[in-house]
């Protein structure tokens, strides 16, 4: 519209080798202002490790980290009242109940008012009344989050923020991350959740064995313009017939602006055609004239693009 | 009953802790045994009983010094009764002579034998005569003063020998106290050997007196103290001197151990004299005279503190040291944390951790599982104790044996009461580990009250008898009330009295109820896997 | 088909409206049974049950048709349990610790559990105490697994696992399926209940609300499909083809309409002569069809959802 988009996290060039082929190699990406920008990786693959970078924990051998135009490494208690951190592994200090825990975070950012805190307890529905020690993993996952945003950051990085949590307090979670998009906040979110991920990102990048292997925006997985259908035919005449309509291709993606069929299976007269939104008007009155079995979609769903990636390797033994 | 795999399971978890608290528990063992033999820790104790036992002999030693000292006047006296009626005496000279020529002119030999017999029958003539009345002495002395003066110029006239009268007279006599005082020993209740020293001595400082009279007896204001003190310092040393003829000891060291008795004698004597001088001469100074004389350190110091002392005299460091402070606590300590920490992994540290439900996953029963863990628990025990038991006998054996302050069977009572206390404890932990499903309530519970018995112990060893009473605080006694540890009687199997044997029965029976409770407990109640 | 499992009215009060209360179920042979619902909604208290851990209050559970409490043992030796939160004894290294079940199970043959091992390519040797949570996981598998028991249970298996692993973990879970074994899980994913089992149960606060058949879901007699037109003028006419109407967004021209699959064909006739921005399915999966139960439930019994003081869900019921 005319206002600069400002990237409030850069990460340039990232690359920290703790041997063994550990560690992040060249990670570059950045997270726009009021953007969710999604981390998706399995454990081991690097998203903790550039999230410690992002938040100024460790320094990078090379390439460097910005949080705010600042550089992470060393300017954490610059940047630590605007940024809300919610670390992948709760470790909550001995001896404390979630009151005096919730206490001494707002006490570290300078924070006075507890509207906010009380919003987000009863949002989340927790009592911080026990011992942090013998809280449930999920209450103490619902404390992290409450400490993280409680101050109202304008940035958010998230690490694993809803492993332990039921699907009901999921849903919270994401509607409230949906909510503070839309209040202009700036969230990296990593995680291997593909639901929340699905549901609240705008980009997401694939990190695997520490590097970045595919970054796209989420509607072209949610409203993924590119289709594939199922059909079934009743009759194996109109189906053979049906059959020299469209082009047929074995490779599994071809960039045709016409629809085409993908797989056949004689046997069972269906057919998997895959074809544009934009081309769809030249498929459904075709279709109109036979006499359909079954039509259904084969969704790409994101947790089935993200296996592409992993598939491969699960065959020569993976990550174990 | 026993899950073999679950009990190797146990033993894998735990043998660590079981070897590091059995070598060390058997290794300070060693030590206490080997080394306190060695270190003469009762060196303190004998020289403090050595100092009473000197004490004593020197207030004997004084008491001779002083009876003899007077007796030495006694004598005198008593010798020149006898004197005045020498007259009376010459007679039976001429009766003897004349008996034993009518026996020589009828043909009969005057053996010593037949004088012997004359001597008896003129004797009893003259006693049922009632003429010893005259000697103004006892019968029975009057009897045996008569044998013996006869038996004296009976033998001086077959071996030949010219006898003077005050020859006569003096043997006679001193014969006479020999012989008296003899008999009155024994009939005292003392040794031959005791009653033979008592009669020598009496004999030595008569036969000095009576000496001593005959020289001086023109002199009517002659003072015999002076030839008193001297004959008895030197009969004391002698004596001395002759009873440690043997010993081991150096001329030189005898000497000087005669000199320093003389002295004492020396020292005794002249203190009666001056309280007398001061007292005067009754009876009664004479008694208090003597007791000041002979005062020896046990007077000096007040009762309490003498009866204190005499009791650290006696104490017995090494059943104090090994059986009460030892073997009830200090031995106890390490396999205490070995139970606790065990008992508590054994049950319900598994159900707390959840890795109680690997084993409940497969077909074992519950029952099964704490009969299993139990038996581990008591295996471990037992063969810690079984190390021990070897360890503690090889060490008496090296300390001495059965000469060692402890002897094979105390250090195997030992061993088995320390067993006994610690399956008891054993018992109580194992209870907690099954009734609780948390290892904080398991430890806090079964550890906690354990290590306060150990505490109650400590404490109450300072109010118990082991301690002697200069030491002791004895409303500190209350603690033993509150511990287990006190059902282990040390003090009993070292006395060799048998009340430890009904206590071990009490901690039996503990020991055994705490596991029928838990096993029970475990088998019914709900288990959060 | 038999019963292996029988679950009749089971109850246990816990106080404070905390518990599971007159839960009734049956699982047949071969069978991979679901449980779903929040934590603390009872799912574990249930197999707990199961196991012989909890003894019930009220009702009973029949397994081989002996009692879950009573028998315990008996039916364990036909059962494989991997727990919730994976706990291991205190022992040294992986094989140390998979001998020691083996014992513990009267296994003598080792051969499937190599194969698992391989399979899972796990390492053994690594030390127990120290192996990341993937690797316990797969241990844990190995030890349940290895016995080849013809019931295996389940307790929230893939929680803190990353997608690999849960699939590799599912893939074995179809496999044991395919060999008829019977199987219960709990699980607070839709999707992993989705792929494994037949049916599923919701659970909420300790009572079953609802068990869906996975097959009947998956073959259900209609389709959803989103439809919307290039053109607003359309969008209006297709208005009178009176399909089901799920959903409308005007503002995009755009409806959810359910079509019978008989009338499939009707569908694309109609919209032969309509220009249309795009047409996608829109699947009705497990999650969509317990949220429709609840909203019902909730509907039916008149309840409030209201957030209280402390923090805890109040669920009035009217009835």
């Amino acid at each position: 519209m005319g206002t600069k988009e400002i990237n409030l996290i850069e990460v340039d060039d990232l690359t920290k080798d703790y041997g063994h082929g550990r560690g992040v190699f060249d990670v570059t990406f950045n997270v726009k202002e009021g953007e969710v920008f999604g981390f998706l990786g399995p454990n081991g693959a690097g998203k903790s490790t550039t999230i410690r970078h992002i938040m100024g924990f460790s320094k990078p051998q090379k390439g460097q980290t910005r949080i705010l135009g600042m550089e992470s490494f060393g300017n954490y208690f610059r940047f630590l009242g605007d940024v809300g951190y919610l670390p992948g592994e709760i470790v909550l200090p001995e001896g404390l109940t979630g009151w005096e825990f919730l206490q001494m975070m707002g006490d570290l950012r300078n924070l006075h008012d507890n509207t906010r805190l009380k919003m987000l307890l009863e949002r989340f529905k927790l009592n911080p009344k026990g011992e942090t020690k013998r809280m449930s993993l999920g209450d103490k996952r619902k404390l992290a989050i409450v400490a993280a945003f409680m101050n109202d950051p304008k940035v958010l990085i998230l690490d694993e923020p809803t492993s332990g949590l039921d699907p009901v307090m999921q849903q919270v979670f994401i509607d409230y991350i949906k909510e503070e998009k839309k209040r202009g906040k700036t969230i990296l979110l990593s995680s291997h959740m593909f639901n929340e991920v699905e549901a609240t990102c705008d980009r997401i990048a694939i990190i695997k064995d520490g590097r970045i292997v595919s970054m796209f925006d989420a509607n072209s997985i949610k409203h993924n313009e590119n289709k594939n259908f199922f059909i079934k035919f009743k009759k194996k005449d109109e189906f053979d017939k049906f059959l020299k309509l469209l082009p047929v291709s074995k490779k599994r993606k071809i960039k045709v602006s016409k629809p085409y069929i993908n797989k056949i299976d004689k046997n069972s007269k269906s057919l998997i055609a895959y074809c544009n939104d934009k081309d769809i008007n030249q498929l459904v009155p075709l279709l109109s004239d036979y006499q359909i079995e079954t039509f259904s979609e084969n969704k790409v769903t994101l947790q089935d693009y993200f296996m592409q990636f992993y598939r491969e390797d699960k065959n020569f033994g993976g990550v174990f | 009953m026993i899950n073999r795999a679950l009990f190797k399971q146990s033993c894998k978890a735990h043998w660590i802790k079981w070897l590091s608290v059995t070598l060390s528990t058997c290794v300070m063992l060693m030590i206490v045994i080997i080394v306190l033999g060695n270190l003469g820790i009762n060196d303190i104790r004998d020289s403090l009983k050595n100092v009473f036992v000197q004490a004593d002999q020197e207030s004997s030693l004084k008491e001779n010094s002083v009876d003899g000292y007077e007796s030495y006047f006694t004598m005198i006296d008593g010798y020149s009764a006898i004197e005045s009626k020498a007259p009376l005496l010459a007679f039976l000279q001429p009766q003897f002579d004349n008996q034993i020529d009518e026996l020589e002119g009828q043909g009969i030999e005057a053996t010593k034998e037949v004088r012997a017999q004359i001597i008896v029958t003129m004797v009893s003539g003259i006693i049922e005569s009632g003429a010893a009345a005259g000697f103004g002495m006892d019968e029975s002395l009057v009897k045996v003063f008569l044998t013996n003066y006869l038996t004296v110029y009976s033998d001086a006239q077959l071996e030949g020998t010219s006898l003077t009268d005050e020859k006569l007279l003096s043997d006679a006599y001193c014969n006479t106290i020999y012989q008296v005082t003899y008999q009155d020993a024994i009939a005292n209740g003392k040794s031959e050997e005791e009653a033979l020293v008592q009669a020598s001595s009496s004999s030595y400082i008569c036969q000095d007196a009576v000496a001593s009279y005959n020289k001086n007896k023109s002199n009517s204001e002659y003072n015999y103290s002076a030839d008193a003190t001297n004959c008895v310092n030197l009969l004391m040393q002698t004596q001395a001197e002759q009873s440690l003829a043997g010993s081991g000891m150096t001329e030189d060291e005898i000497k000087q151990y005669g000199v320093a008795v003389k002295v004492i004698s020396n020292t005794a004597i002249n203190t009666y004299q001056l309280w007398l001088n001061e007292l005067g001469d009754t009876e009664d100074a004479k008694v208090e005279a003597k007791s000041q004389a002979t005062k020896s350190i046990s007077d000096e110091i007040p009762e309490k503190v003498a009866v204190a002392l005499q009791e650290l005299g006696n104490m017995d460091m090494y059943g104090l040291i090994i059986g009460s402070i030892f073997y009830r606590i200090a031995g106890l300590l390490l396999p205490m944390v070995f139970v606790i920490m065990t008992a508590n992994g054994l049950l319900a540290g598994q159900v707390d951790s959840g890795s109680m439900a690997y084993v409940l996953s497969t077909p074992t029963k519950r029952r099964t599982v704490t009969v299993t863990q139990l038996a581990y628990l008591v295996f471990a025990l037992f063969s810690m104790f079984a190390m021990l038991t070897v360890f503690s006998v090889i060490a008496v054996a090296i300390a001495g044996g059965n000469n060692f302050a402890i002897n094979y069977s105390e250090i195997l009572l030992l061993n088995a009461g320390a067993f006994l206390t610690m399956f008891a404890i054993a018992g109580f932990c194992f209870m907690c580990s099954a009734l609780f499903n948390r290892t904080k309530h398991s430890l806090s519970i079964g550890g906690g009250l354990t290590i306060f018995s150990l505490v109650c112990t400590i404490l109450g060893l300072f109010g118990s008898t082991v301690v002697p009473s200069a030491m002791r605080i004895s409303s500190m006694d209350f603690f033993n009330y509150l511990s287990i540890i006190t059902f282990f009687d040390t003090v009993s199997i070292l006395n060799g009295t048998l009340s430890y044997l009904w206590k071990f029965g009490v901690l039996l029976g503990i020991g055994i109820v705490c596991i029928i409770i838990g096993v029970f407990r475990f088998d019914k109640k709900d288990l959060p896997l | 088909m038999e019963d292996i499992i029988k679950v009749e009215n089971l109850t246990k009060d816990y106080g404070e409206n905390k518990g599971v209360f007159n839960i009734s179920f049956n699982v047949k042979k071969g069978e991979v049974f679901g449980f779903v619902g929040t934590n603390g909604s009872g799912k574990t208290t249930i197999i707990r049950h199961i196991m012989g851990f909890l003894k019930p209050q009220k009702g009973e559970i029949k397994v081989l048709g002996l009692d879950s409490w009573k028998n315990s043992c008996e039916i364990k030796k036909n059962v494989e349990y991997i727990p919730g939160e994976i706990a291991f004894p205190d022992l040294r290294d992986g094989t140390t610790f998979l001998k020691n079940q083996a014992e513990l199970l009267g296994l003598a043959d080792m051969s499937y559990a190599n194969k698992l091992i391989e399979k899972l390519q796990l390492d053994t040797s690594a030390n127990l105490k120290r192996m990341s949570k993937g690797m316990k996981q797969k241990t844990a598998i190995v030890a349940a697994l290895m016995a080849d028991k013809d019931i295996i249970i389940l307790d929230e298996p893939t929680t803190g696992l990353d997608p690999l692993m849960r699939e590799t973990f599912l893939d074995i879970i179809l496999e044991e399926k395919s060999k008829g074994k019977t199987i219960i899980m709990s699980s607070q994913m839709f999707d992993e209940l989705e792929i494994t089992c037949d049916r599923v149960a919701l659970i909420l606060d300790g009572k079953i609300i609802d068990i869906a058949d996975i097959k009947e879901l998956k073959n259900l007699p209609y389709k959803l499909f989103k439809i919307e037109f290039l053109s607003h003028e359309d969008f209006i006419k297709f208005k009178k083809f009176k399909y089901k109407i799920v959903r409308v967004q005007e503002q995009y021209n755009q409806f959810t309409i359910q079509v019978d699959n008989s009338k499939i064909n009707k569908l694309f006739k109609d919209l032969k002569n309509f220009k249309l921005k795009f047409i996608s399915e829109v699947k009705k999966d497990l999650e969509k069809h317990f949220k429709e139960v609840l909203t019902e439930f909730y509907k039916k019994n008149d309840i409030v959802l209201k957030p209280t003081k402390s923090g805890k869900e109040d669920v009035k019921h009217d009835k």
